[in-house]
C-alpha cells in the first residue's frame, strides 16, 4: 500500500511539471492579449472545414477585427475586462458609474465573508488600473496603457482574480436565483469554491450573467462551433440591452471582437 | 515581485493574531518563500507534543498555492513519513488566490486534531484507526511521546 502511496506521488509529481512545462510554452508563445488581427486569420486554423470557414465568412460580415486572448482558463474574465475597459474609455459617463462600482465592491465583499487582508491588493490593483486608464483627450494613449497593462501578468491575473470574487459575490447574493443554472448536488458557495475562484477554472453562462449584472456590462458573444449551419450565433447577455462588449467563443475559449 | 508585499502582510497578521495552536513563528527576512512554526494540538492523541511544520511558497504566489511539509515525525493517516501533507485548500485544483495563509493554517489544524480516515495518506494507520481506535491512540501517544517537540508555555 505504502509503494502504491508513492509511486502515486511520483506520478502527481510527473503530471504537475508537465503541466507547467505546457504553461511555460503557451506563456512563451501567447500574449495574455493580442495585438488585433482581421477575421480572416482564423481561416488559418481551419484549412478545410467547410463548417469553420462559411462561419468565419459569416462572422467578418458583422466584426472587422479579433483581439486573441491566451488560452488558460482566465481567457473569458481577461477578454471581458479588457474589452469592457476599452469601451468604458470611450464612454467617460458609465466609465464614473463602473469606478464608483468597483470602488464600493470591496466593502460590499468583505461584508459577505471574503477576507479582507488578501482581497485589498486584488481591488487596489484592479483601482489602479481603472485609474491609469481613465478618459481624457488622448484615448488613444490610454488604451496603448490598457494593452500594456493587460499583458503584464502583475496586473492581468490581479484583475482576473478581482473579477472572479465579484463573480462569486454576485452569485452567492442572488443564491436562490443562480442556484437552478447549476448542476449535480453542490449549493451555490460550493460551486463558487470550486468553479468560480481559483484562477484557470474555465467560465460558463452562469459566470458571464453574474459578472454582466454585478458591473452593468451588456456582453454579446458569438458563438462558433462545429454545429449544423453556416452563420455563427449571438447570444446577447443581458438579453434587452444593447451590447457594449462583443466576444467569439469558440469550444473552451474566449476572444474579443470589433464589430463593424 | 508581487508576493513579497502580500507576504509580509499576511505574516505580520498571522504573528498579531497570536493563535494558541501556531506559535513560534520563524521567518527569515531575507527569504519570505519559507516559514517555520510549530503546531500545537488540542486533541489526544497529540496534545502532548507540538509539530514543527515548514509552509513553502511558490514564487508565484499567491496564484500558486503554498506546500506544507511537517518537520517532526507524526503518527496521523493524513500525514506520510515524509511529512507530506494531503490538504484540500492548497490543492492546485481548489487554489484560491484569495485564500489566507491564516486559513490554510486553521484548516491544517483541525485536521491534525481530527484525522479523517476518508481521505488517508497513509491507509494503513487510517484503518488502525477506524477499526482499532484504542491501539491507534496508544502507538500514537508513545510515537508523540518519543518524537514531537517540547510544547512552548502556554
Amino acid at each position: 500500500m505504502d509503494e502504491n502511496t508513492q509511486s502515486d506521488a511520483n506520478n502527481d509529481e510527473l503530471i504537475l511539471q508537465q503541466q507547467r512545462q505546457i504553461e511555460k510554452e503557451i506563456s512563451e508563445t501567447t500574449p495574455l492579449v493580442s495585438d488585433k488581427q482581421t477575421i480572416s486569420t482564423l481561416n488559418s486554423e481551419y484549412n478545410d472545414d467547410a463548417v469553420y470557414c462559411s462561419k468565419v465568412k459569416n462572422l467578418a460580415e458583422k466584426y472587422i477585427s479579433l483581439r486573441k486572448t491566451r488560452p488558460d482558463g482566465n481567457c473569458f474574465f481577461r477578454a471581458f475586462a479588457y474589452g469592457y475597459l476599452e469601451y468604458l474609455v470611450k464612454n467617460k459617463d458609465d466609465y464614473e458609474k463602473f469606478r464608483d462600482l468597483v470602488q464600493k465592491a470591496k466593502d460590499k465583499l468583505v461584508k459577505q465573508g471574503f477576507p479582507e487582508l488578501t482581497l485589498e491588493d486584488f481591488h487596489d490593483t484592479f483601482m489602479d488600473v481603472i485609474d491609469r486608464v481613465a478618459p481624457s483627450e488622448n484615448n488613444e494613449e490610454n488604451l496603448q496603457e490598457l494593452h500594456k497593462l493587460f499583458n503584464e501578468q502583475g496586473y492581468s491575473d490581479y484583475i482576473v482574480v478581482f473579477l472572479r470574487l465579484m463573480t462569486s459575490g454576485q452569485l452567492q447574493e442572488e443564491a436562490d436565483f443562480f442556484f437552478n443554472f447549476i448542476e449535480g448536488d453542490c449549493t451555490i458557495q460550493e460551486f463558487c469554491h470550486q468553479e468560480v475562484e481559483p484562477m484557470y477554472k474555465e467560465s460558463d453562462h452562469i459566470h458571464i450573467i453574474a459578472i454582466c449584472k454585478a458591473l452593468n456590462a451588456n456582453v454579446r458573444v458569438e458563438y462558433m462551433d462545429r454545429a449544423d449551419g453556416d452563420k455563427v450565433m449571438a447570444h446577447d447577455f443581458p438579453e434587452v440591452n444593447k451590447p457594449n462588449v462583443f466576444l467569439l467563443y469558440r469550444p473552451g475559449h474566449y476572444d474579443i471582437l470589433y464589430p463593424k | 515581485m508581487t508576493s513579497t508585499r502580500r507576504l509580509q502582510k499576511e505574516l505580520a497578521d498571522l504573528r498579531s493574531s497570536d493563535l494558541k495552536s501556531f506559535k513560534d513563528i520563524q521567518v527569515d527576512e531575507a527569504n519570505l518563500l519559507v516559514w517555520n512554526g510549530l503546531i500545537i494540538p488540542e486533541n489526544p492523541p497529540y496534545n502532548k507534543g507540538a509539530f514543527r511544520i515548514e509552509i513553502n511558497f511558490p514564487a508565484e504566489y499567491p496564484f500558486k498555492p503554498p506546500k506544507i511539509c511537517f518537520k517532526t515525525k507524526i503518527y496521523h493517516p493524513n500525514i506520510d513519513e515524509k511529512g507530506q501533507v494531503c490538504l484540500p485548500i492548497i490543492s492546485a485544483e481548489n487554489w484560491k488566490p484569495a485564500t489566507k495563509t491564516d486559513q490554510v493554517i486553521q484548516a491544517l489544524i483541525a485536521l491534525v486534531n481530527d484525522p479523517e480516515p476518508e481521505h488517508p495518506l497513509r491507509a494503513d494507520l487510517a484503518e488502525e484507526f477506524q477499526k482499532d481506535r484504542k491501539k491507534f491512540f496508544k502507538t500514537a501517544e508513545d510515537f508523540t511521546r518519543k518524537h514531537s517537540e517540547k510544547r512552548p508555555n502556554e
